[in-house]
């Protein structure tokens, strides 16, 4: 995959910002997503969730829901012979066979002709429980004897940590034989950390904590199934791969794969919620036994109380240095909460905590703890944002203990490419050091000082930054570039399209093939036409897919040179495309149009084969990608009140395929980072209740709340990407936890160490004089 | 949400007529937006839900001769927040209702609806405790009047019977020399519900305090004076250090508890911060 292509004239292809081209039909309305589509016929499913988070199910009564006019089936899970205990996934325990273990549980399903309907007949279920005791706190769900979880025998799922094909080579270890709710544990080891730690001159020691918070796409999840008479059955999902969906489906339903015919739709937002099958084989399920199209759209309620978050982490560090800032030793213990099922990447925090900096002695255990809450997923960079939060505002502590320069001392430390990482495997090729150096040559941090000195009005400003990053995603992919008989070319993939990638893909068609960008479609197919593909995730999808659809259209490129050649009686090495023709070099006149071409491949008795490149490469090399953020504030002491007057993100993108997208990505991810660091939780009572299941109460930020965020875009080629592109969707959720925690340290002199970074717990910080 | 039937009456007398006929399972809708939230989440059920929108009235803001102000329980927080005659005499209340929710939010929310929602973090109920405002009900039996202070009896309970209606809000005059102001904190700066509000309006007659008023929100089941605060600020000349302690004696009546906006602690600690705050505004603006 050579990153030098050699293109014949400059075109119209990648490096330009461009504005997504589906933006005017989603601001309009003319986009129909999943919840748009109504096809004749159509039934509205609803689902009856348990009011508790630990219970068994004594008795259901459905009767009276089923004679109710309108209700076209009321299912449990006595009804769905698929249906088995010890359900390894979330997708598999469709609904709860006689024990719910979080809640907001499914337990009984109901599809109506109206959506009011389906909700009548909720009311008229009657299900009795047997309420249990419940685990709600994962450090309290770790001891022997806690009300255990998953069924006794029910298998960890490492899928997710497969899908973001991000850490390999992290041993796993045998969890205690009592401590029935640890379903993943793991440990990373190198030296002598007691002995290291004993020789320190400065040993910090803190806890950080992140709570569950959502991902907060815009679009619920929503999916709409319907079956044929043959038993084919076709859903339309707003998903975020979907030949994952169709496989999940497929396993849940016990039929094979070439039955299922997945449609992704638009998709309003994932963040990695929408990668696991949630609601699809329930209506399925309805649709198949009420021979009906079924619609599925979960409330915003549901997907509060019942989607699937990001897991609470708690992360205590223990570190040794020289008084003169040589590090000595890291340990650590990293426990993520995994809800009910297990399925949370582990791998991630270790690596970073142990060694994103260059620690010669470390000891760094991960615990996968399961509680009765919603079980967990991906949330962009599943992890990093929680992990750097404790690793960065840690390094941080110790520059200020030490009286370094906090951007120095992490730069002195911070691994480069070839280092070992706690896994063993190497640092690969990595733009850290530039993002760090780059952010540190800022106004706003060289004139840090004069704006702290400025405070005024009772106010306290600040300002903080860090380095964050993600180690880059991995999956086999395809994809085809045909031309046209007018010469325009046809790019398909699979890829689902959730951040403005078919784009970019097509930008690098167009450079790769050599025509300009508005001569180039692309479309992404369903699972029935499209070349398999992986999931949108893991800051893959141009680093990958963009290969694939790179290295098609060379090939169409190829093959329309050599169909070229032989008309126009030319070597192939002397011909070039120019303005839509092949030309020979250096005889302006001698050449032939693409569409001549592409009109040859399609005419009736033709002896010229149809241009159509194909590509479906697998990979070996990830790209590590990186981003330093910056954040300027003012606080409000009395109210805790933090007021962010500018925030500046710089990240390594490799190459810029589509500048303006890219800033997107990077203002976007900033927000969501902000939101994590500022007001987001998803909040339990001690019966592992939601308290705040509500837009108003789990508090995305909103405009008025973010400043202008400015995009700094550092380029450092990452040797095996499209054109030297590498993942840009994930890194910039990753540093303003530790940026702001780092920046209210500098204006309270407060080192706070749990998120939300809220008002409550500065104020109360600051008058406690913490 | 579940089915109901809806009935959109012409007029107040209409309206309390349906509500008399229609019977226990029946709810009014202003502006909907705590009603449909409530009925999403099957908080509430009803059977019938009878519209407001049609009753003229109830939208009306009329000055009673030249004096107070009546204030129309379907006016909306938008129109409060931007009336030249509320911003002018009433700077507090149009300061709450520049408060609530967003600018779409503003546009359906009604002042009747906000205080019949009885939430005790309702932003316009404090400035209106604190303009010592009446509540005019109208019934089967006819009109009565009940001060807003004792208009809510308990956390989403208030002193109307299912079939009355609230059809105005009626404001004394506050005369040239006095002056208000309403804060709360959220964690978020728009669309999100106080953890603490403190409304203030305080009056002054040859250089001293004539009436203090002080009103909390989110504090207690229900919104409510602060009358010990009130009763050190009257009739003595208002200074920083009398203010500190109005704000501590304001914590006297302070009965929080810690849910999902906020610790009991931090409401505490709120409660002074702001009513220290909003005194200091409301004695400005009265001096000035
Ligand atoms: C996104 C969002 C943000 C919000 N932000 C805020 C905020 O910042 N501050 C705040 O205080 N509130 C806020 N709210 C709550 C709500 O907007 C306000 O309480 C609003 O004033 C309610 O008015 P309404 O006209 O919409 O009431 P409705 O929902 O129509 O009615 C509320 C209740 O009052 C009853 N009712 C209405 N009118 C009468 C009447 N004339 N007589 C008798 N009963 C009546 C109804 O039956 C119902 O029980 C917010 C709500 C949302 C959805």
């Amino acid at each position: 995959m050579s990153s030098v292509m050699k293109t014949t004239r400059d075109v119209k292809g990648i490096g330009l910002s461009i504005v997504r081209p589906d933006a005017p039909d989603k601001v309009t309305g003319v986009v129909q997503y999943v919840a748009d589509l109504s096809p004749r016929g159509l039934l509205h499913a609803k689902l009856l969730r348990s009011p508790y988070a630990h219970a068994r199910i004594l008795k259901i009564d459905v009767s009276k829901a089923r004679a109710l006019p309108g209700v076209r089936a009321v299912l449990t899970a006595a009804d769905i012979p698929e249906l088995k205990k010890k359900a390894p996934t979330r997708a598999h325990a469709v609904l709860a066979i006689d024990r719910v273990v979080f809640a907001g549980q499914p337990v009984a399903a109901v599809a109506a002709d109206e959506p009011a309907i389906a909700e009548e007949a909720l009311d008229l279920i009657d299900v009795q429980y047997e309420v249990l005791a419940v685990s709600a706190d994962p450090l309290e769900a770790m001891k022997p004897g806690a009300p255990p979880v998953a069924d006794a025998g029910t298998e960890a799922d490492t899928s997710e940590a497969q899908a973001h094909g991000s850490v390999a080579g992290v041993a796993t270890e045998a969890k205690p034989a009592k401590a029935v709710n640890i379903s993943q544990q793991a440990r990373l080891q190198r030296g002598d950390v007691a002995k290291a730690l004993a020789e320190s001159d400065v040993v910090i020691e803190k806890t950080y904590r992140v709570p569950m918070v959502h991902q907060g796409y815009l679009e619920p999840h929503a999916v709409l199934a319907q079956w044929d008479t043959a038993g084919n059955l076709t859903l339309w999902s707003s998903t975020q791969g979907s030949f994952n969906t169709r496989s999940e489906v497929a396993d849940v339903l016990e039929i094979s794969e070439n039955r299922i015919k997945v449609i992704p739709m638009e998709c309003g937002g994932g963040f990695g919620g929408k990668i696991r099958a949630l609601c699809e084989p329930i209506t399925a399920i309805l649709a198949r036994v009420t021979a009906r199209p079924v619609r599925y759209v979960m409330t915003r309620r549901e997907e509060l109380e019942a989607g699937m978050p990001a897991p609470q982490v708690i992360i205590r560090l223990k570190t040794g240095v020289k008084r003169d800032g040589t590090l000595m030793a890291i340990e650590g213990e990293a426990i993520l909460e995994s809800g009910a099922f297990s399925g949370a990447v582990l791998a991630v925090s270790g690596v970073f905590l142990a060694s994103l900096y260059r620690w010669p002695n470390f000891d760094v255990k991960g615990f996968e703890v399961l509680t009765h809450k919603p079980s967990i997923a991906a949330y962009r960079a599943p992890v990093a944002p929680q992990t750097i939060f404790a690793i960065d505002s840690h390094m941080e502590q110790i520059a200020r203990a030490i009286g370094a320069d906090p951007v120095e001392f992490r730069l002195r430390h911070l691994q480069r490419e070839g280092d070992k990482m706690a896994n063993g495997q190497p640092w690969l090729n990595n733009g850290a050091v530039e993002v760090l150096t780059r952010i540190a040559e800022h106004p706003l941090w060289m004139k840090r000082a004069e704006w702290k000195a400025s405070s005024k009005g009772g106010k306290l400003r600040g300002t903080g930054l860090s380095l964050g990053g993600w180690l880059g995603g991995l999956q086999p992919t395809g994809a085809t570039v045909r031309l046209n008989p007018d010469g325009t070319l046809q790019v398909l993939t699979g890829q689902v399209d959730i951040a403005g990638t078919n784009i970019a893909l097509a930008q690098i068609a167009a450079t790769a093939y050599g025509v300009d960008i508005d001569k180039v479609k692309i479309t992404t197919g369903d699972t029935d036409v499209a070349p398999m593909t992986g999931l949108s995730a893991g800051s893959k999808t141009t680093y990958t897919v963009g290969v694939a659809v790179m290295q098609a259209a060379q090939n169409a490129r190829n093959q329309t040179l050599e169909i070229a050649a032989k008309e126009l009686e030319a070597s192939v090495h002397d011909l070039e495309i120019d303005g839509g023709k092949v030309v020979v070099r250096g005889v302006p006149n001698k050449g032939i149009t693409l569409a001549q071409i592409g009109k040859k491949g399609n005419l009736y008795m033709s002896k010229v084969e149809p241009v159509l490149g194909i590509s479906h490469p697998a990979f070996s090399v990830q790209a590590p990608a990186f981003c330093a953020q910056l954040a300027k504030i003012e606080i409000d002491p009395d109210t805790g009140e933090l007021t962010l007057h500018d925030f500046v993100v710089v990240q390594d993108v490799g190459k810029a395929i589509n500048p303006l997208a890219i800033e997107g990505q990077m203002q976007g991810g900033a927000v969501q980072s902000l939101g994590m660091a500022l007001t987001e939780a998803l909040m339990y009572d001690d019966k592992a209740r939601l308290t705040n299941p509500s837009l108003l109460d789990y508090r995305k930020l909103t405009s008025a709340d973010v400043p202008k965020i400015e995009t700094i875009i550092v380029e450092k080629p990452a040797p095996h990407g499209p054109f030297g592109a590498r993942g840009v969707g994930e890194p910039p959720i990753v540093p303003a936890p530790a940026a702001i925690a780092n920046a209210v340290e500098d204006a309270t002199g407060v080192r706070l160490t749990e998120l939300p970074l809220s008002p409550e717990r500065i104020a109360l910080a600051i008058a406690n004089g913490k | 949400m579940r089915r109901f039937e809806l009935l959109l009456p012409q007029s107040v007398d209409e309206c309390v007529r349906t509500l008399a006929q229609q019977g226990p399972e029946t709810k009014l809708l202003a502006g909907g937006t705590d009603l449909l939230p409530q009925l999403k989440n099957g908080l509430l059920k009803p059977a019938r839900v009878i519209d407001l929108s049609g009753v003229a009235q109830l939208r009306a803001i009329e000055s009673a001769n030249g004096q107070g102000l009546r204030i129309g329980s379907a006016v909306t927080a938008r129109t409060l927040e931007l009336d030249r005659t509320v911003q002018g005499r009433y700077l507090s209340l149009a300061e709450s209702g520049a408060l609530v929710g967003s600018v779409q939010v503003r546009n359906l929310a009604t002042l009747g609806g906000n205080l019949c929602n009885a939430a005790p973090s309702a932003d316009m109920a404090p400035p209106l405790l604190a303009l010592d405002a009446e509540a005019i009900i109208v019934g089967p039996k006819g009109e009565r009047r009940v001060p807003v202070a004792t208009f809510f009896t308990g956390v989403r309970k208030t002193v109307l019977a299912p079939d009355e209606l609230l059809v105005e809000l009626a404001l004394p005059a506050t005369g040239p020399n006095s002056g208000g102001n309403y804060l709360r904190h959220t964690p978020r700066r728009e669309l999100d519900i106080a953890v603490v509000g403190v409304a203030s309006q305080l009056t002054l007659a040859n250089g001293v305090c004539a009436k203090a008023r002080i009103a909390l929100a989110a504090v207690a089941p229900v919104p409510l004076r602060a009358t010990g605060a009130e009763r050190a600020l009257e009739g003595q000349r208002v200074t920083p250090e009398l203010i500190a302690r109005a704000a501590d004696l304001a914590l006297e009546v302070a009965r929080p508890i810690s849910d999902q906006r906020g610790s009991a602690d931090f409401r505490r600690h709120l409660v002074r911060v702001l009513t220290r705050r909003t005194l200091t505004t409301a004695l400005a603006r009265a001096s000035a």
